[in-house]
């Protein structure tokens, strides 16, 4: 029995009543299959803000997916092209905007995170020189989860 | 029915037709969609603070033209260069569509002791031309703010470094140098450029 991919648990069975019954185990068949070979996490609609001129910080904003069945807790995030990053959190409360500072990013099982102007967000700081594109790494303690790379965006367009 | 009849009832009726379109058209604009008009407009009080040209700025600085006025600070990552880029894409929109009655974008710093006037310059310059970044003593900050209903105070981060909790509202102010609208966040180009017509016309 040669299987199509080496995660699979299903193998086809030989007898089928219907075209019908085919289609629907090969259905099932390779939704499990492509939920194994998926990232466990992925980042999508990035966007890093430039700098504001004289200011020495800046925000990314983005989605984060979880692919597995388990929570992921982001406890880390580095940057090549800053100095820090943290995990921040503004808040609208009776009319006032608040930041807060998060410990951990927490990206429950099978579902994305939105990091977003007004909500969560990264704050880079005290960039280490002059570029284009910024690049992300995402740990969960030592583990490293994700790298990516953006291209800066103007804040003035 | 003669011919005659025919004749008036077309008449009557192309009459009634074109008071409604007359009467829907001149309802139009109605409700601000975000935008707080203030019944009254309250005058500014006195207060004594510096633009990013080290020029004084008092409650004459906003005789003669709309100001939009927003309470940040440039170390602020977030809300701040989000509402100013917000605010500074709503005018030119209405440059786009050809309004002949631009807001000044001016922002007001409850960071007096860090953003100073050459920052302050640095940063409203960047959202756009002719924007007002006022800073100056702390204690004359309080004066506008306090009669404007502005909160704000500082939020330890660690260390020595310190956020500002601050009241994210834009407030209007009309010609007369009179607090006339405002709007609360969260901010939306589509809501200046739909309110501030309505505002505008209100005064």
């Amino acid at each position: 029995m040669v299987y199509p991919c080496d995660n699979c648990v299903f193998s086809i069975p030989f007898v089928f009543r219907s075209k019908t019954q085919l289609m629907l185990v090969l259905a099932v068949f390779l939704a499990a299959c492509s939920s194994e070979i998926k990232p466990p996490l992925v980042a999508t609609d990035i966007v890093i803000t430039e700098p504001v001129p004289g200011r020495e910080m800046s925000a990314a904003y983005l989605s984060l997916t979880n692919n597995t069945n388990e929570l992921i807790d982001i406890t880390k995030i580095t940057s090549a092209e800053f100095d820090a990053v943290e995990i921040h959190e503004s808040l609208l409360e009776g009319g006032i905007a608040r930041m807060r500072q998060l410990e951990k990013l927490a990206v429950p099982a099978n579902s994305t995170v939105e990091l977003r102007p007004g909500g969560k967000h990264l704050m880079l700081m005290r960039p280490t020189k002059t570029v284009d594109s910024v690049s992300l790494k995402f740990f969960a303690g030592t583990t490293l989860l994700l790298g990516i790379n953006a291209s800066i965006q103007p804040r003035n367009d | 029915m003669s011919r005659r009849n025919i004749f008036i009832a077309v008449l009557l009726g192309g009459a009634i037709a074109a008071g409604i379109v007359i009467a829907t058209m001149s309802r139009a604009p109605v409700e601000p969609r975000s935008a707080f008009i203030i019944p009254l407009p309250r005058e500014l009080p006195e207060f004594s603070l510096v633009d990013q040209f080290g020029e004084p700025v008092n409650a004459d600085t906003f005789h003669g033209q709309w100001d939009l006025v927003f309470f940040g600070f440039t170390q602020c990552p977030d809300i701040c260069p989000t509402t100013m880029q917000i605010l500074a894409h709503a005018k030119r929109e209405l440059i786009d569509a050809g309004s002949n009655t631009l807001p000044r974008i001016v922002l007001v710093s409850v960071d007096p002791e860090r953003d100073t006037p050459e920052i302050l310059g640095r940063y409203v310059d960047y959202f756009g031309e002719g924007n007002l970044g006022v800073g100056g003593e702390l204690g004359e900050v309080r004066k506008l703010t306090a009669a404007l209903g502005i909160y704000f105070e500082k939020a330890p981060i660690d260390g020595d470094n310190y956020g500002v909790d601050h009241s994210a509202a834009v407030l209007v102010i009309n010609p007369h140098g009179e607090f006339s609208a405002l709007f609360s966040a969260p901010h939306s180009v589509a809501n200046y450029v739909h309110d501030l017509a309505i505002v505008m016309e209100h005064n």
